[in-house]
């Protein structure tokens, strides 16, 4: 390294270090051919270490045509190249010196964010000199590092671009296993192809940082998406959001061509400057192109109404639906077109939904007037009952040859199917509204104390868990975990064996939702307003996705979609991947019941007392 | 003394517990297995049974200190003498083998391991429980192993008090306490704050699985591996933390072009490297019989997956797979530390 002190070629004094790097360093130094006037400018030293003779000259080659190319430019961004001399073991480039401050320096130094405006005018500034490298004849100049410690700001505010990378050039590859990326190249750079477009995505990853002060070194690359941000700057005018996140696109093809037509896009919006409060038009546009779509893309192939509210959600078996309604009645209806079948009446509403025992040719369901029913699936005739001392609210499971239900009198009762005989009531205190699940040799069911417990076949409670709320949401198993939601706000995973917390999940309100289980996520809706993709295994939010009601509606999960209600009234089907939607479906009333799905068709019912039948 | 006898089973079915003798077994009368699922119907008069609240009562609060201690005597992290530590014949219980090597060019071993394993027979029905945990550690003058030996006691003392000590207190169904998979997570990030702490120039890697019952909990940050192996086959359970492995889910690159890139040794997340770290952390069971091997990328750098699941196939017992991967990855030039862990479940 130089001494301070220590003169160049006879011309330049070095007066101080500017940086340090792996490769050399770059230096203060003052200009000695201009003795009655302070001139400094700024000297970079290469060090060209490669031992290979052939390769050290390849080298010298290379930094000598890019220091011609350099010295060919003229731009009031580009540092004005004075003088370079090579040697055999290092290179001097002799430049302007910029007295002014990185990027990178400015963002550590900032507590506060940087005004939206002052990063626009970057923005354009910065497009504007890699338009100009851009612009290059024959050949495009491609910058290829493009970053916060490569952009300066100098004393007048102006924007300065720096280090044209030539230190590269003799950068050797490194050895060990290091920490950090670099964080705004463009994926194609890593496979060593790099284009004008590559300079663009460093531009948005560089903005990028600039509005949210995350910064892209300390993140999993590439993941700017993740991180949007108006999220974490919300003074960000959405039409400036979109431009910089088009800048970064995994796929060069996406992105600006070049910086060029990225500045095109930046005056576009900077033009006539951001009004407060301004309708964000670019993104309304957007925003209602997807719901026009939406609510065009489906149609309802039938529709059964009945005299009252269906909250029962419908089962479907061997192309019948059965669904309960608030009239009193069973319904069996043909899937196919919805043509009624049977009903079965009892004294008072159903709110629960039916199950089917195939080998037993049942359909059990509960009602409000305290019975669960077993009526014959082939003519709607009675089997048999079981009377309980409260409202059957709770929805049957079938195992085992046997029926387990819960009821508001507290009791879960295990009726065998064969006779309709109860072979053991286990006594919960407190009514039990959730569907028992079972699985294995265990049975977990909520109670509306906030209680799951874990029952054994011969009804012996084994573990017992305690949420802070009512426990309606039913529980799915998956690989020896159980899942449910509460009403204290939370989904819950325990250890089915022992009852044992994994993991939990607050939402921003309660939860009433059944959890559905597809692609290694868990789908639950909240009293939010959200369904929510949770990962199975950790508990972590992969996406939500908001509606304008709550979801009371247990989600359904079939063939990569999601398909659930909302007290919103509409049907929705979403991607299960990214929680984008698929299409949604107005009825007359809100949806709390859940769908069933069949051969690609959506049975759900309403609150406008009709069941629909909607092409998945 | 005879308290620790009964509750670590320091008897001669678990040898010594010598300086890296973590094997605490306890022997009772032989498990009988439950009987098939039957429904019946109460005898009359039956009265249900409250379970947990009722059973064990056992020395629970005032013998605490004790545990402490001896757990303490027991975690030792480095140097790793090759283990010989699997006394129990495979298919009882879960049993496990482990080896960290040095290599073939490197001049200090920046892994570091660790193995818990407690078993026990009594009316308590305390499930199986084990926690492993490999660390590769980086960073110069000694830096890399001190940061990856913290992180394994770090890690250890706090599942080991969160989950194993509320384990023996009858604690875990104390719907205030952490989740499982929250332990784990914290357990990290302790270890994180530890590091950048005590050795700012210094980071690692950790993969973790904690072990209670038929489930593994597996928490994860860096480059190092988590593999469920089953009859079905071979199956990684972590993802790396790495620039190429982001490249490889974008289509950027092949996992062969990533095999041999200049930058395949960058991380993008790992312990020491940042105030917040997150976690990834993984829940599986295991079937029985189904092994969880653990490694650093010494071992699969060299020895692709399908080889160690051959490996793992032809051998019995989990130590001597430990010993043949170890000394495979040596053969094809041991550049790196090499460190295993494999676990089987009983079965």
């Amino acid at each position: 390294m130089l001494q301070v002190g220590s003169v160049l070629q006879g011309r330049y004094r070095i007066t101080g270090v500017i940086g340090v790097g792996g490769m050399g360093s770059v230096y203060q130094a003052r200009d000695l051919r201009f003795p009655n006037v302070v001139r400094y400018v700024a000297v970079k030293e290469m060090l060209n270490l490669t031992t290979d003779q052939g390769m050290r000259e390849m080298t010298l080659r290379t930094f000598e045509r890019e220091s011609d190319m350099l010295a060919s430019l003229s731009h009031p961004a580009i540092p004005g190249i004075y003088d370079y001399f090579p040697s055999k073991t290092r290179a001097y480039l002799v430049m302007e010196y910029i007295n002014g401050r990185d990027l990178d320096a400015i963002l550590s130094a900032s507590n506060e964010r940087l005004p939206v405006s002052l990063v626009q005018q970057w923005a354009v500034e910065l497009c504007d000199v890699l338009g100009y490298l851009h612009a290059q004849e024959p050949e495009p100049i491609i910058f290829r590092d493009v970053k916060p410690s490569n952009i300066m700001i100098d004393q007048h505010g102006r924007l300065r671009l720096v280090d044209f990378g030539i230190a590269k050039i003799f950068q050797q590859g490194q050895k060990g296993t290091m920490i950090g990326t670099e964080g705004y190249s463009a994926p194609e750079q890593y496979r060593g192809e790099a284009n004008p477009a590559s300079d663009v995505y460093g531009i948005g990853a560089t903005l990028h940082h600039l509005l949210t002060g995350r910064d892209p070194r300390l993140e999993p690359p590439f993941t700017f998406a993740d991180r949007p941000i108006r999220e974490v700057n919300p003074d960000v005018p959405p039409e400036f959001e979109a431009v910089v996140m088009k800048a970064l696109s995994f796929d060069p093809a996406d992105r600006y061509p070049n910086a060029g037509a990225m500045k095109e896009a930046l005056l576009q919006i900077v033009g006539p400057a951001p009004v407060a409060g301004a309708q964000p038009a670019a993104a309304h546009v957007d925003e209602s192109a997807i719901w026009d779509t939406a609510s065009s893309g489906v149609a309802a192939l039938w529709r059964f109404c009945c005299e009252d509210e269906v909250r029962s959600s419908p089962v479907v078996h061997r192309g019948v639906v059965y669904v309960g309604a608030y009239d009193n009645n069973l319904y069996a209806l043909n899937a196919a077109d919805g043509t009624f079948r049977w009903k079965y009446p009892t004294s008072e509403g159903i709110s629960s939904s039916p199950a089917v025992a195939d080998a037993e040719n049942l359909v059990l369901f509960g009602s409000l007037d305290q019975l669960l029913y077993a009526v014959d699936t082939r003519l709607g005739q009675l089997s048999w009952t079981v009377a309980t001392h409260g409202a059957v609210q709770s929805s049957p499971a079938i195992a085992h040859g046997h029926v387990f239900f819960g009821s508001d009198d507290g009791n879960l009762y295990a009726v065998r199917l064969a006779t309709g005989r109860v072979q053991w009531k286990w006594p919960g205190g407190v009514p039990i509204r959730s569907r028992p699940l079972v699985a294995g040799e265990m049975i977990v069911v909520g109670l509306e104390s906030g209680d799951v417990v874990g029952i054994d076949l011969a009804g012996q409670m084994i573990w017992r868990f305690k949420a802070k709320r009512a426990v309606v949401s039913s529980p799915a198993e998956r690989d020896g975990l159980v899942f449910f939601g509460s009403m204290d706000w939370h989904v819950y995973a325990l250890d089915l064996a022992r009852g044992w917390k994994v993991w939990s999940f607050r939402t921003n309100k309660p939860v009433v939702s059944s959890p559905a289980i597809g692609e290694d996520k868990l789908f639950i809706g909240s009293v939010d307003g959200s369904l929510y993709a949770l990962d199975l295994s950790s508990g972590k939010e992969k996406w939500h996705f908001e509606t304008a009601g709550q979801i009371t509606s247990s989600p359904v999960y079939s063939e990569g979609a999601v398909y659930f209600g909302g007290i919103d009234g509409k049907v929705y089907s979403v991607e299960a991947k990214s929680g984008r939607l698929r299409w949604s479906y107005e009825t007359g009333g809100p949806i709390p019941s859940s769908p069933a799905l069949y051969e690609g068709v959506v049975y759900i019912g309403s609150m406008d007392h009709c069941i629909y039948a909607l092409k998945a | 003394m005879n308290f620790l006898r009964r509750v670590f089973g320091l008897t001669d079915a678990s040898r010594s517990a010598d300086d890296e003798g973590i094997q605490i077994t306890q022997e009772f009368e032989a498990e009988t297995r439950p009987e098939e699922p039957v429904i019946e119907a109460p005898h009359d008069g039956a009265t249900p049974v409250a379970p947990n609240g009722g059973a064990g009562t056992g020395a629970d609060a005032d013998t605490d200190p004790l545990l402490e201690e001896s757990l303490g005597m027991m975690i030792g992290t480095r140097p790793l003498p090759h283990l010989e530590s699997v006394m129990l014949r495979p298919g009882q219980r879960l049993t496990f083998g482990q080896l960290s090597d040095i290599g073939m060019v490197r001049t200090n071993n920046q892994d570091a391991i660790l193995s818990v394993h407690v078993s026990s027979a009594s009316t308590d029905d305390l499930p199986e429980f084990g926690l492993f945990i490999v660390a590769d550690g980086m960073g110069g003058h000694h830096d890399g192993e001190k940061a990856a030996s913290i992180t394994t006691r770090i890690v250890t003392q706090h599942v080991m008090g969160e989950i194993f000590m509320t384990m023996l207190e009858q604690k875990m169904d104390d719907p205030d306490r952490p989740a499982i998979t929250e332990v784990l997570r914290e357990a990290l990030q302790r270890a994180n704050r530890a590091v950048s702490e005590q050795i700012p120039e210094g980071g690692t890697t950790a993969t973790l699985a904690t072990v209670i019952g038929d489930l593994a909990y597996i928490a994860h940050v860096g480059d190092s591996r988590a593999y469920q192996i089953t009859d079905e086959g071979i199956e990684q359970i972590t993802r790396d933390h790495s620039l190429v492995q982001r490249l490889i889910e974008l289509d950027q690159l092949t996992p062969e072009e990533a095999a041999e890139h200049p930058q395949r040794n960058v991380l993008y997340r790992a312990i020491g490297q940042n105030e917040t770290l997150d976690v990834d952390a993984i829940t599986r069971r295991l079937p029985p019989r189904s092994r969880l091997l653990l490694c650093s990328d010494g071992l699969w750098n060299l020895v692709p997956e399908e080889t160690i699941r051959e490996i793992s196939a032809r051998h019995s017992s989990p130590q001597e797979v430990c010993e043949r991967l170890v000394k495979l990855a040596n053969e094809r030039g041991g550049p790196d530390n090499i460190s295993v862990i494999v676990i089987q479940a009983p079965g």
